[in-house]
């Protein structure tokens, strides 16, 4: 079983994720459930423990299939545990009552992938910013236009009385993110589960919007959790990353160590894997076989083992425990070694 | 050591009827297609990269319109091909990859059915056992298990579904393979592994591949030469290595700057571009570019330059390589 | 960082402010440049339609007669001229006007049955009203004598029985040439209107004042029903959509039982169990169309709940309530719009269907349905009858189902890029 990560310090921890599991129940037509007999699960997230420290920016990244958005929108109490615990600033989101929880959303908020979808087509970017201070600080309400106006200013939404009134299709993809980025940050959360919010960006625009992130982020004093598949722009913005593989940790650490000294044989194959924008530069290495299998029914034992290119025997038996193998470097891997 | 020219584009446009005015998503484009040779066309949204793919099929439905141009494919202007010849050049001399593979196969029809039809769409006279063979063939040449055969698409993952799309392109020997973000839909490791297998077919088969993507890594990886194309023009395009080394439009410059590197390069910053891509309606005057170009020129709010040829094989649109009034 | 943001500043494009400085009246008619077919859809039917609810809201003003006031002959032909009727007399008499031959003691003849009993009546009138204006004490009334064919009457005339005939000239013919005694005097006219634009029907009433008042009727019927079939369909939609579960089933099965009766067949029976009466046929229409409303706006609801700006709006921490309100309710809104008015067009032709079938409102209201049921007889005789009231009905669904179209193309908010 995965063990709870040791670290040496007291850090501080924001989040923590303790043998979390999601499995969801998988459609069946009534035929198939009477022949089948018993139930099939998608087990996205398989016993994932994790612990983010304040103030880093912490990566999951991964393939289709390998669990990051449901592990992130479980972190933040949007979607309920099949097992484990998920504790946000020392409580256990599970013993929260459902209003509690509402009003915890203040200190915990999302940035989206598609701008275009997670806006209210018919509300004003103004007023889309606005509802976290209508709904946490009620009290302030004869500030909120300011502070409005404020948060705008500061993500390059100048002048921000133009921008207020204007509805999420008069804008471009750029301004949508930056307006979702406002939106998140406008009721101060202490963590932002940022969910792929580049992917959708241009290329020359991205780079934009992550330094900004990271400005806000030095500014506001603010965690992050970043979703993506996207490793070589998670480079930029992610202090730490975890690679995770049909539901489970491959390979956690600082980026430097993931990019650069990479023992997991999945985390190998999936940074060669990645084109580099040098054309001096081509890929030599050799892609690993097969597919993603299916989350209903993973492989047995390690779930990279078919194919592993060092796989050994007792691979396809036992599952790999996560283990830090070198100061703050976690692998599940039994033969994993440098190369 | 000329290579020999598969496709002449000449002077190609293409505008859209829309409320707000007509919209020019590609403005007098011309370049070349070399046989054989894979070509990247870059750009970021808004650009045109997509409209032009299509045109190239003849492809565009109202409200848009090819309105100039020539399009040149062995010696004949497809632009003035009737129904029955665009149809046979559609699928066997030119075919296209699409983005969601989903969408683009029939579901209710098994993979070596699609194969199957369409060798029988542009020969009709080839027997069912002869088109089952070389669609058996086919597919094992994709790498793709000779039991999934009578799969459906959503029996079959991503990776596989794109490698039946280009399988039927190929089947039809065609010339031509038009993969319009072909990859943006696939995990990287899967991505990577279509790109080993369309090199393997160039290789084999000697087809041009026109790769248009807004992933210029991926364009680094795979072309031969990369053609950069900004608000419906084309900016630069020329051989990769040179243009990667030394880019000289600065469009190109600030793009490939803003590009994420997975490995640590001396240079960790990624490049800003300030502002972005322009409205199409309004498009500024001149150069298209001009309001974000660090190098910007008082001709460049004024005329618009023209693609130039500054150096064997490599074109650039830009004033500081023309020469100009002031 | 600064330096980005002020090159943000230049980013907002120049066209786009010169945009937003133009005021409304200006965007109105730059609308028409935008959106060309629809524009003028649009304005036709708005149009239309303000023509239409100024005349139910003030029938009064523009209907010449009262629609229940029998002014004319009967079935006479839209701009037919009232017919006017021949007085005929003794030529050795040596009568000059109707007025001479038009006391108490005087006879006047007239076919039986004939049309001109309305014109002697009608021209006493005006000479009674004179004769009190002017004081002369005098009073016209004279004694009438029916006869049952002209040859009758012209033989009384000639025998001296009475003293003045009045025929129409078609009852007349040519009999007159086997008469050499009588002569022809005057002509014998009603007093009202020379003409009526669309005729009258058999009760002599006219047929535009009983039109323009029918819109009111239809107006009243159309508007209320559907307000209070959208003010229950929508929000049972909404809470059935949103929040599934059993609640949502059993409303879907009550609603779609409702749904699959034909419209107008359950609004007979509503009306028939509820009795006759203007708010019974208002709730009867009403309950048809609640079905119709409950169905789109669950179905958006269900399309709009998974969208992301909903999840969004959940992981800020809104109250479902507000969700409701704010997220999912304006997203469904245009597409009731469009329901809405041709829920009102609908809702004219049923209420015309019920009365033509003779269900609920009384029988002398002036309106369209009953108006189409009288006059089925005459299909052939007096076409005016039913096509008048019938074009009404056309062209006020016509208009609302033309502004329900062309609204949903503007309402749409990517298209308002004004």
């Amino acid at each position: 079983m995965n063990s709870v990560e040791t670290l040496k310090q007291s850090d501080d921890y924001i989040l923590e994720l303790h043998n979390v599991k999601k499995y969801f129940p998988v459609q069946k037509s009534l035929l198939e459930q009477i022949f089948a007999g018993r139930k099939d699960f998608v087990r996205a997230v398989d016993d994932v423990s994790l612990n983010i420290r304040r103030g880093e920016a912490f990566g999951l990244a991964g393939e289709s299939g390998s669990g990051k958005t449901t592990i992130g929108r479980l972190s933040i109490g949007l979607e309920e545990l099949t097992d484990g615990r998920v504790v946000f600033n020392g409580i256990d989101l599970a013993s929260l009552k459902k209003e509690e929880l509402r009003k915890l959303r203040q200190k915990m908020q999302v940035i989206f992938q598609d701008p275009m979808a997670s806006l209210n087509p018919r509300m004003t970017l103004g007023s889309s910013v606005m509802q976290g201070l209508i709904i946490h600080y009620p009290e302030l309400s004869n500030q909120h236009r300011d502070m409005v106006a404020e948060i705008f200013e500061k993500v390059g939404l100048t002048p921000a009385n133009y921008y207020f009134n204007k509805f999420p299709h008069q804008i471009s993809g750029g301004q949508r993110q930056r307006v979702v980025i406002a939106r998140a940050l406008i009721t101060r959360p202490d963590l932002v589960l940022a969910d792929e919010p580049v992917a959708m960006a241009d290329v020359s625009v991205r780079a934009l919007l992550l330094d900004l992130m990271v400005q806000l982020k030095n500014e506001f004093n603010l965690t992050y959790l970043f979703i993506t598949h996207d490793l070589a722009t998670a480079k930029y913005i992610c202090d730490r990353i975890g690679i995770l593989y049909l539901g489970k940790l491959a390979e956690v650490a600082t980026v430097q160590e993931v990019y650069q000294r990479p023992m997991h044989p999945y985390t190998k194959a999936l940074l060669a894997a990645i084109p580099v924008p040098n054309p001096r530069k081509r890929r030599t290495e050799v892609m690993p076989a097969g597919e993603i299998p299916n989350p209903i029914n993973p492989p047995p034992g390690c779930r990279f083992h078919p194919r592993c290119p060092i796989a050994q025997p007792d691979c396809a038996v036992d599952e790999p425990p996560l283990v830090e193998v070198e100061p703050g470097h976690f692998v599940a891997c039994k033969y994993a070694k440098l190369s | 050591m000329d290579k020999k020219i598969l496709m002449k584009i000449k002077d190609l446009s293409v505008t859209y009827q829309t409320r707000l005015g007509p919209v020019s998503a590609v403005d007098h484009v011309s370049f070349d297609i070399y046989k054989g040779e894979i070509l990247g066309l870059v750009g970021e949204s808004g650009c045109g990269k997509s409209t032009l793919g299509k045109a190239l099929l003849r492809m565009i439905d109202p409200p848009g319109e090819i309105s100039s141009g020539e399009i040149i494919f062995k010696g004949e202007d497809i632009m003035k091909y009737d129904y029955n010849k665009l149809r046979n050049f559609r699928g066997k001399r030119a075919s296209m990859i699409f983005q969601d593979p989903m969408t683009s196969l029939n579901p209710v029809q098994r993979m070596d059915e699609h194969l199957i039809e369409a060798i029988g769409v542009h020969e009709p006279g080839v027997k069912r056992e002869s088109a089952l063979k070389r669609s058996k063939k086919m597919i094992k040449r994709l790498g793709i298990g000779a039991d999934r055969l009578h799969s459906y698409p959503h029996q079959l993952s991503g990776g596989m579904r794109q490698r039946v799309m280009t399988g039927i392109g190929l089947i039809l020997n065609a010339n031509l393979i038009i993969a319009d973000e072909a990859t943006t839909s696939l995990d990287v490791i899967v991505e990577a592994k279509l790109m080993d297998q369309l090199r393997e077919i160039r290789e084999e088969f000697g087809i041009s591949l026109l790769m248009i993507t807004h992933n210029i890594a991926l364009v680094a990886e795979m072309a031969d030469r990369i053609a950069v194309m900004y608000a419906g023009h084309m900016v630069e395009i020329g051989d990769i290595y040179k243009i990667f080394e030394h880019p000289k439009h600065p469009y190109t410059q600030g793009l490939l700057a803003s590009v994420p590197n997975i490995q640590f390069d001396a240079n960790e910053e990624l490049y800003k571009m300030p502002g972005e891509p322009p409205n199409l309606t309004h498009p500024p005057k001149g150069c298209r570019f001009h309001p974000r170009c660090p190098h910007a020129m008082p001709i460049c709010s004024t005329r618009e330059p023209s693609l130039l040829e500054i150096e064997k094989g490599w074109l650039v649109n830009c004033w500081l390589y023309q020469k100009h009034q002031d | 960082m600064n330096n980005q943001n002020e090159k943000m500043d230049s980013a907002v494009p120049e066209w786009q402010l010169e945009l937003d400085k133009v005021g409304f009246v200006r965007k109105l008619l730059l609308a028409r440049k935008w959106y060309k077919g629809d524009w003028w859809f649009v304005l036709v039917s708005a149009v239309l339609l303000l023509v239409i609810i100024i005349l139910g809201v003030f029938p009064q003003w523009f209907a010449p007669y009262d629609p229940k006031a029998e002014v004319g002959p009967s079935l006479l032909a839209p701009g037919e001229e009232t017919p006017g009727f021949l007085l005929l007399a003794n030529i050795d008499d040596h009568v000059v006007t109707l007025q001479e031959i038009a006391t108490k003691t005087n006879k006047i003849g007239y076919i039986m049955g004939s049309q001109a009993t309305q014109a002697l009546r009608d021209s006493l009138e005006i000479m009674n009203e004179e004769a009190d204006n002017e004081e002369t004490g005098i009073t016209y009334q004279p004694r009438g004598y029916r006869y049952e064919d002209i040859q009758q009457g012209l033989d009384a005339l000639q025998a001296g029985e009475i003293d003045g005939f009045i025929v129409s000239s078609e009852e007349l013919g040519d009999h007159l040439q086997d008469y050499p005694g009588i002569h022809f005097v005057e002509e014998v006219r009603s007093s009202k209107a020379s003409s009526f634009t669309l005729g009258t029907n058999q009760l002599g009433q006219d047929i535009l004042s009983r039109i323009i008042w029918g819109t009111r009727i239809a107006l009243i019927v159309g508007l209320s029903s559907a307000c209070i079939s959208f003010v229950i369909g929508v929000p049972l939609g909404l809470i059935s959509g949103f929040f599934g579960g059993k609640l949502d089933r059993i409303l879907t099965l009550i609603m779609d039982s409702l749904y699959a009766f034909p419209g107008l067949i359950l609004a007979i029976a509503i009306a028939a169990v509820l009795g006759a009466g203007i708010g019974n046929i208002i709730l009867a229409i009403a309950v048809i169309y609640i079905p119709t409303y409950f169905r789109v706006v669950r179905g958006q609801t269900l399309t709009v709940k998974n969208e992301l700006y909903v999840e969004a709006a959940r992981s800020l921490g809104t109250k479902t309530s507000t969700i409701l309100w704010k997220y999912v309710f304006p997203n469904v809104l245009p597409s009731v719009v469009i329901i809405f008015s041709v829920n009102v067009a609908d809702a004219i032709l049923t209420e015309a269907g019920l009365s033509f079938l003779g269900l609920g409102l009384p029988p002398d209201t002036p309106d369209w349905g009953i108006d189409l049921a009288r006059g089925q007889d005459y299909l052939r005789s007096a076409w005016w009858l039913i096509t008048c009231p019938g074009m009404m009905v056309s062209l006020v669904t016509l208009s609302f189902s033309m502004l329900g179209e062309s609204l949903s193309e503007i309402l749409n908010p990517r298209l308002s890029e004004l």
